[in-house]
C-alpha cells in the first residue's frame, strides 16, 4: 500500500523504465549467481573431476595430464575466473564427448527443446485453463470433483510413465506418430511436429495437472470477490461475469504460475528427451551427465538456468503489462 | 401509495457440510416508493441474506430461499415474485430496476477494468445505448454523484481512485440505469469508510431519493446511521425480525428488550455535555457494574507519559536498486503529555498516524526523532535490554480480537507470558496470578485452558486486556481496541477498561476513529491530521468548542444516534485528506499551538 | 463436496498405510532370495498364479521386486524431505521472521538456486558424487531445500507481521522465544502439508533420477531402475512396465490425495 502511494509520485513511464532496469540489473546478478553455484556444484564438491571424467580405473599418468589441461591444478578461484572470461568472451570450449565446439551444440539443441517447450505449455495451457475455470463455477459440485481428480491423477504419474504409455498407445499400437527422434524443421517441418508430438503431450499432461489446479483455485478466489457480486448486481449474465470479468483478472496469476512451471519443464525435458530419443537440450544435458563431460556439463547446466531465469523475468515483465496495477512490491 | 416491495415470511437456508443452517426465517416488511427502509442489525442477525435475497444473489453464496414470497412492483407496473424468477428476468431486474450498493468499496471495482467499461456494460445491456451513448450517460453519472474531474475518472482503473471516490462509482452503477432503479439495496455502504466520507455518501444517497423518488433498503450495524437514515426500521436478530416501526418509535419508544438494550449500548455523540468525568455505559442487565461506580476520586494530576516533539517517517522505496525517494511522514512534531488514571483519546480518520503514533510510543516502530518519558526514563534512548525491561510499564490492546492472540496456545499460556519474560513468578503462584487476572477480565476460569477460536471477539478482546494487564503496567495503548466488536459487546469492553481504571489508576492512550466512544471514554483528547495533532484539550473543551476547522468538520460528520438530530441532508464535500509523502529534502514546520482555553491548545496554521 | 473430501482423504490414508505396511514388513516377510533369483526358464512371464506381477527379462518375479522398491523408493523420499525440513527450515524461519539484509542476501541465493530445475540439480550432485542410495538422498534433499525456504519464509514473514507476535514483542518476549512460541506452530501447519507434497515430489524424481541410471544402481530393486528395464520389451511385456508405474502412482496419489485433505483442514486461506 505504501509502495503504491510512493507509485504515484512517479509518473507511470518512469516507473516502468525503473522497473524493468531494476530488473535487468538483478538479472545480471542472478547471472553472476548462477554461475558461481554451477561452477561450485561441479567442483567443490568432494570428487576428483577428472577421475569422474575418466573413471576409477584410468592410469595415474592419463589423469595428471588431463588435469593439466583442464587447469586444474589452478586454485579455484582461478579456475573460476578462466571459465567465466571464456564464457564471456564466446570461449566455451569443447565437448569432450562430442568433439565439437559446446557453442555449436547448444545452438542446436536448444532450437529442438524450444519446440516442445512451447507446444508442451501450449497443450497445457488449452486444457488446464477452461478445466480449471469449470471446475470453479461449479465449485465442490459433481464438476469439480471430475476436474480435481483428473488433476490429482495428472500429477501422480511420473510424466516418463505417461511417456511409456504415449509410445505404447500411440506409437506401437496405433502407430499414429513416430517413437523416436527429432527432425530439423528446415528439413521438414510436418514432420517436426510429428516427432515433436508425443513427447510434448506427455509433458503437457504432467503440466496441465498443476496449471488445473492452480487455475480452480485462482478463479475460486476471484469469484468470491465483491466486484464479482456488483457485476451479477448490474444484471450481466453469468457468462459475461465468468468469461469476461473474472477470468481478466484470472488471466495474469495463470501467466505467472505457467511461467514458473518453465523450471519444472525444462527439469521434465531431460528425461522426455532422453526416454524418445529426441535430440534437444535435455538429451544433450542428459548424455554430459551420463558420460560426465564436464565442461558440457557446466555450460549445459548454466545455460538451462539462465533461459528458464530469463522466461520468468519475461513473465513478471508481462504481468507489469497485462495488470494495470503496477504492484511492485 | 402502493408499497413497491413486499417480503412475505421469508426463510433462506444454506447447505453446510453439517446439514441446512437457517439464514433467516418469517421476515416480513414492506418498502413503499421514496422510502428508506433500514434493516439494522449486529452480525450474524440475517440483515445482509435479506437483501442479498431480493436480488436472488444469496444463491451464489450458497443460499436458498426455502419459503416465502418478494414482491417487487416492476417498471411496467406488473408484479413479480422474485423468489420465483427466471434467471432471465432476474437478469432483466438486476442492475436495471434494482441497484445495489456493497460495504467494501476497495473491492467492489473490477482491478483490471477502467471506470468507463464497468459503468457502460450495464447500460449497453440493459438500455441498448450505443458505445457513445453509453460512455455520454456514464460522465452524467458520474457528475451526479459529484466525483471530482469526471472526465479523467472515465479513464482510470479502479486503484487510481480513493475509496470514497469508489464507492460513488459504485453508487453510480447502481444507479445507472434511466437515473431510476425503483430500488436501491445499500448493504453496509459505509462501514468501511472515514466518517467524513461517511457523511458525504450518506448525504449523496438521500439526494438521490430524494430527487429520483426511489425507495431505499439501507443495511446497517450502526444505530447512529439509522436515526440518520431511515423513515422506518426493521430490527433484526438470530435470522428473524425483533421489531418494525418508525423512527421515531423505535428510538424513542422501543418495545422490544433487545431493541432496548442495543440503544443504551450506542454512545450518542453530545450526551456527555456537561460531564467532567468519563462514566460507564449504562447496560441494561448490568446495573451491578454500574452502580460500583464511585465517583471519581479527586487526584493531584501527576505526569506518566510525555511525549515530545515525536516523528516518525517511513521510507518510500522505489526506482533502481530500491532507494529511498521520498518519505512518509506518518507522525511529525507531536508533543504531549498523560497524567496518571487518566485517559487521552487520539482520533482522527484512517492515515492520519495515530496508530503510528503509539507504536511508536512503544517503539514497536523505531521514531525517527523527539523523546518518549516515562517515569522519568526517555524510552527512546534505551538500549535493547533495557527496552526489553520498560516493556513491563507499558503494554498495547490491539484492533482485530481475532489476530492478536496466537490461535495454537492456551489461554493461559498466552496470559502468563509477560510474566514469565520478566521472571515475576512461577508454578502455583504464576497459575494464581493468570487466575486473578482472568476474574479481573471477568471470563470464566475454565477458559484458562481454551483455545482462542472457542472464544468470541468480546471475549478474546478480555483475554488480550488481560495479557496486557498481566505485568502491572502503568501505560496501555488501547489501538482500536473495541472497533471490531458488536456495539453491545463494544459497551461491555469500555465499560471494564473503565472499571479497570477506576480500581488500578492506568492511564489509556486510546487511539481511535469513533468520536461518540471517544466522548464517553476520555478525559483529554487530540485531534490528529497528516501526522500532527491539530487540537488537543480536555474533553469538554475539545467537544463543545471545537476550533480548528479539521476538529470542526470532523465533529459535524459524525452521525447522532438520535432521530430528531437529521444531519445529512445536503450534498456534503469535504475537504480531501491531501498526502502525506513528501521528497526527502522537504523540512516541515514545527507545531506552534495557541491555547484557546485552559490547557486546550490549537495548531496554528 | 465434504464426503468427497472425506472419502479422499480415507483413501488417501489407507493407500498410505498400506504402502507404509509394505516397506516396512515387506522386506521380512517375503523369502530371502525371492526378488533376486532369476528363473531363466520364466523370462518375462505375464502374470500369472505363480508370478502375480508377472518376471521381467531376467526372470525375477515382478511382485517380490516390486515390495523391495517400495522400501527403497520411501527411504530415499523421507530422508530427502528430512534433509530439506532440516536444511530449509531454520532458513526459512530466520530470513522471514528476521528480514532486513540477512533476509535479502538469502533469498537472492534461493532465488538463483530455484533457476535451476529441482531435477536438473538433482542430477548433477548425483551424476559429480557418483551415483548411489546416499547420494540420491542428498541430491533431492539439495535440490528441494530452495524451495521448501521459499515457501517457509513467505509463513514466516506472514506470521511475523500477526498483531499476536507484537503482542508478545511488546511484552517483552526475546525474539528466539517468539521464533519458538510463536511463528513456528503458526507456520507448522504450511510445513506439514508442503513435506508431504514434497515427499510425493522426492517418489517422483527418485523414479527419475532411477530412470536415467544416475539414481539407485542394479542390483537394488528400485522402481524407476524396473521402469528403465521395461523400455525395450514393451510391446512383449507392458506389465514390466505398468507394475512399477503403478506403485509409483498410487503412492503418490496417496500422498497428494492426503497433502490436499490435510491442506483443507490445517490452512483456510488455501480454500
Amino acid at each position: 500500500m505504501r509502495a503504491l502511494c510512493g507509485a504515484r509520485v512517479l509518473s507511470l513511464g518512469v516507473l516502468h523504465m525503473a522497473y524493468v532496469l531494476n530488473r535487468l540489473l538483478s538479472v545480471i546478478l542472478t547471472l553472476f549467481l548462477i554461475t558461481l553455484v554451477t561452477f561450485a556444484v561441479t567442483n567443490i564438491l568432494p570428487g576428483d573431476v577428472a577421475m569422474m571424467i575418466m573413471g576409477t580405473q584410468s592410469n595415474p599418468e592419463a589423469l595428471a595430464g588431463l588435469r593439466q589441461s583442464l587447469g586444474l591444478n589452478d586454485p579455484l578461484l582461478v579456475q573460476y575466473g578462466h571459465w567465466v572470461g571464456g564464457m564471456v568472451t564466446g570461449d566455451w570450449g569443447t565437448s569432450l564427448i562430442f568433439k565439437k565446439p559446446i557453442i555449436e551444440l547448444l545452438g542446436q539443441k536448444a532450437l529442438a527443446s524450444a519446440i516442445i517447450v512451447i507446444m508442451s505449455m501450449t497443450i497445457a495451457l488449452a486444457l488446464a485453463v477452461p478445466l480449471g475455470v469449470w471446475a470453479a463455477v461449479h465449485r465442490d459440485k459433481w464438476q469439480d470433483t471430475v476436474s480435481s481428480s483428473s488433476a490429482l491423477m495428472g500429477v501422480s504419474l511420473p510424466d516418463f510413465f505417461w511417456g511409456i504409455l504415449m509410445i505404447l498407445v500411440f506409437a506401437r499400437w496405433l502407430g499414429w506418430f513416430p517413437s523416436s527422434g527429432f527432425v530439423d524443421p528446415s528439413v521438414d517441418f510436418w514432420a517436426t511436429l510429428r516427432h515433436a508430438f508425443l513427447p510434448s503431450f506427455a509433458l503437457g499432461l504432467g503440466l496441465m495437472a498443476h496449471l488445473t489446479r492452480m487455475t480452480r483455485s485462482t478463479m475460486t478466489g476471484i469469484l468470491s470477490q465483491e466486484f464479482i457480486r456488483v457485476a451479477r448486481a448490474k444484471g450481466l449474465a453469468e457468462r459475461t461475469v465468468i468469461w469476461r470479468y473474472a477470468l481478466a483478472n484470472a488471466i495474469g496469476p495463470v501467466i505467472t504460475i505457467a511461467g514458473l512451471q518453465i523450471g519444472y519443464l525444462f527439469g521434465s525435458i531431460i528425461v522426455m528427451e532422453s526416454l524418445f530419443g529426441y535430440t534437444g537440450m535435455g538429451w544433450l544435458t542428459y548424455q554430459a551427465l551420463l558420460n560426465r563431460d564436464l565442461p558440457l556439463i557446466q555450460y549445459t547446466v548454466v545455460f538451462i538456468a539462465a533461459v528458464v531465469m530469463l522466461t520468468n523475468l519475461a513473465v513478471d515483465l508481462l504481468y507489469v503489462v497485462i495488470d494495470p496495477r503496477i504492484r511492485l512490491g | 401509495m402502493k408499497d413497491i416491495v413486499t417480503v412475505d415470511h421469508l426463510r433462506v437456508e444454506f447447505s453446510t457440510d453439517d446439514g441446512p443452517v437457517i439464514g433467516v426465517k418469517d421476515v416480513s416488511f414492506a418498502i413503499a416508493p421514496g422510502e428508506t427502509l433500514c434493516v439494522v442489525g449486529e452480525s450474524g442477525s440475517g440483515k445482509s441474506v435479506t437483501s442479498l435475497s431480493l436480488m436472488r444473489l444469496v444463491e451464489f453464496g450458497g443460499g436458498t430461499i426455502t419459503n416465502g414470497a418478494l414482491n417487487f412492483v416492476r417498471m411496467d407496473g406488473t408484479t413479480l415474485d422474485v423468489a420465483a424468477a427466471s434467471p432471465q428476468v432476474m437478469g432483466a431486474v438486476r442492475g436495471n430496476e434494482i441497484g445495489m450498493i456493497f460495504q467494501e468499496p476497495m473491492t467492489a471495482l473490477n482491478p483490471v477494468f477502467t471506470i468507463e467499461r464497468q459503468l457502460t456494460d450495464g447500460l449497453m445491456l440493459h438500455k441498448g445505448l450505443s458505445q457513445e451513448a453509453a460512455t455520454a450517460r456514464a460522465l452524467d453519472l458520474l457528475k451526479s454523484v459529484r466525483i471530482p474531474e469526471p472526465e479523467r475518472r472515465l479513464k482510470q482503473y479502479p486503484h487510481e481512485l480513493s475509496g470514497g471516490m469508489r464507492q460513488r462509482v459504485v453508487i453510480a452503477i447502481a444507479i445507472a440505469m434511466a437515473c431510476e432503479p425503483k430500488l436501491l439495496i445499500a448493504d453496509e455502504p459505509t462501514t468501511a469508510l472515514d466518517v467524513t466520507i461517511q457523511a458525504e455518501i450518506l448525504a449523496l444517497i438521500n439526494r438521490l431519493k430524494r430527487e429520483n423518488g426511489m425507495a431505499v433498503l439501507f443495511i446497517t450495524h450502526d444505530m447512529a446511521v439509522v436515526a440518520q437514515m431511515a423513515d422506518r426500521v426493521v430490527v433484526m436478530r438470530h435470522g428473524s425480525i425483533v421489531e418494525t416501526g418508525t423512527v421515531q418509535q423505535i428510538f424513542e419508544n422501543p418495545q422490544e428488550d433487545y431493541t432496548k438494550a442495543l440503544l443504551a449500548a450506542v454512545p450518542k455523540l453530545g450526551e456527555m455535555k456537561g460531564k467532567a468525568a468519563p462514566e460507564r455505559m449504562r447496560l441494561i442487565g448490568d446495573e451491578a457494574a454500574r452502580a460500583a461506580q464511585t465517583a471519581p476520586k479527586p487526584r493531584k494530576p501527576q505526569v506518566l507519559l510525555q511525549v515530545k516533539n515525536l516523528t516518525t517517517r517511513f521510507p518510500v522505496k522505489g526506482g533502481i536498486l530500491r532507494r529511498t525517494v521520498a518519505q512518509v511522514h506518518a507522525v511529525e512534531d507531536v508533543s504531549f503529555t498523560l497524567n496518571v488514571g487518566e485517559t487521552l483519546a487520539l482520533v482522527g480518520e484512517s492515515g492520519c498516524g495515530k496508530s503510528s503514533c503509539g507504536r511508536s510510543i512503544l517503539r514497536l516502530i523505531e521514531p525517527t526523532s523527539g523523546e518518549v518519558w516515562i517515569g522519568g526514563r526517555d524510552i527512546g534512548a534505551l538500549n535493547r535490554q533495557d527496552l526489553r525491561r520498560a516493556r513491563a510499564d507499558m503494554q498495547m490492546v490491539f484492533q482485530d480480537p481475532f489476530a492478536s492472540l496466537n490461535p495454537y496456545r492456551r489461554l493461559k499460556d498466552q496470559v502468563a507470558e509477560p510474566i514469565q519474560n520478566f521472571g515475576l513468578a512461577s508454578g502455583a503462584e504464576l497459575r494464581d496470578w493468570v487466575l486473578q487476572l482472568f476474574d479481573r477480565v471477568r471470563l470464566p476460569r475454565e477458559f484458562m485452558n481454551r483455545f482462542p477460536h472457542e472464544l468470541s471477539g468480546g471475549q478474546r478482546q478480555r483475554v488480550a486486556i488481560a495479557r496486557a494487564l498481566a505485568v502491572n503496567p502503568k501505560l496501555i495503548v488501547a489501538d482500536e481496541a473495541v472497533s471490531a466488536l458488536d456495539v453491545s459487546v463494544q459497551a461491555q469492553v469500555l465499560n471494564l477498561m473503565m472499571e479497570l481504571q477506576e480500581d488500578l489508576g492506568l492511564s489509556y492512550l486510546f487511539i481511535s476513529h469513533d468520536m461518540a466512544v471517544v466522548e464517553r471514554v476520555a478525559h483529554h483528547v487530540g485531534v490528529m491530521y497528516l501526522g500532527r495533532i491539530v487540537e488537543i484539550g480536555p474533553r469538554g473543551s475539545v467537544f463543545d468548542n471545537p476550533s480548528h476547522p479539521y476538529t470542526k468538520s470532523l465533529l459535524s460528520a459524525v452521525p447522532i444516534a438520535d432521530p430528531s438530530k437529521r444531519r445529512f441532508a445536503e450534498d456534503l464535500a469535504f475537504k480531501p485528506i491531501s498526502s502525506p509523502i513528501f521528497p526527502l529534502d522537504h523540512r516541515p514546520a514545527l507545531s506552534v499551538y495557541t491555547e484557546v482555553a485552559p490547557g486546550h491548545h490549537v495548531l496554528q496554521a | 463436496m465434504k464426503r468427497f473430501k472425506t472419502t479422499k482423504g480415507l483413501i488417501g490414508i489407507v493407500l498410505l498405510l498400506v504402502i507404509l505396511l509394505v516397506a516396512i514388513l515387506g522386506p521380512m516377510v517375503i523369502p530371502p532370495d525371492a526378488a533376486t533369483a532369476m528363473d531363466m526358464r520364466a523370462r518375462r512371464a505375464p502374470p500369472s498364479l505363480t508370478h502375480f506381477f508377472g518376471t521381467d527379462q531376467l526372470g525375477r518375479d515382478m511382485f517380490y521386486r516390486v515390495i523391495l522398491g517400495t522400501r527403497t523408493s520411501l527411504e530415499i523420499a523421507v530422508s530427502a524431505v528430512v534433509m530439506s525440513i532440516v536444511l530449509g527450515l531454520p532458513l526459512g524461519l530466520i530470513s522471514g521472521y528476521l528480514g532486513g539484509l540477512i533476509d535479502n542476501v538469502l533469498m537472492r541465493l534461493v532465488d538463483t538456486l530455484l533457476a535451476f530445475p529441482a531435477l536438473l540439480l538433482a542430477l548433477t550432485i548425483s551424476a559429480v558424487l557418483g551415483p548411489n542410495i546416499q547420494n540420491t538422498i542428498i541430491a533431492i534433499g539439495v535440490a528441494f531445500t530452495p524451495y521448501l525456504a521459499r515457501i517457509i519464509r513467505g509463513e514466516a514473514l506472514r506470521v511475523a507481521q500477526m498483531p499476536y507476535v507484537e503482542a508478545a514483542r511488546s511484552s517483552g518476549t526475546t525474539d528466539i522465544m517468539i521464533m519458538w512460541r510463536h511463528v513456528l506452530p503458526n507456520i507448522m501447519p504450511a510445513v506439514i502439508v508442503q513435506s508431504t507434497i514434497s515427499l510425493a515430489f522426492a517418489i517422483l524424481a527418485e523414479a527419475g533420477l532411477s530412470f536415467l541410471g544416475l539414481g539407485t544402481q542394479p542390483p537394488a530393486a528400485s522402481w524407476g531402475l524396473m521402469i528403465q528395464a521395461s523400455r525395450d520389451q514393451l510391446d512383449i511385456a507392458p506389465w514390466t512396465a505398468l507394475v512399477p508405474g503403478m506403485a509409483v502412482a498410487l503412492t503418490v496419489l496417496g500422498l497428494n490425495m492426503f497433502g490436499d485433505v490435510l491442506r483443507d483442514i490445517l490452512d483456510p486461506r488455501a480454500k
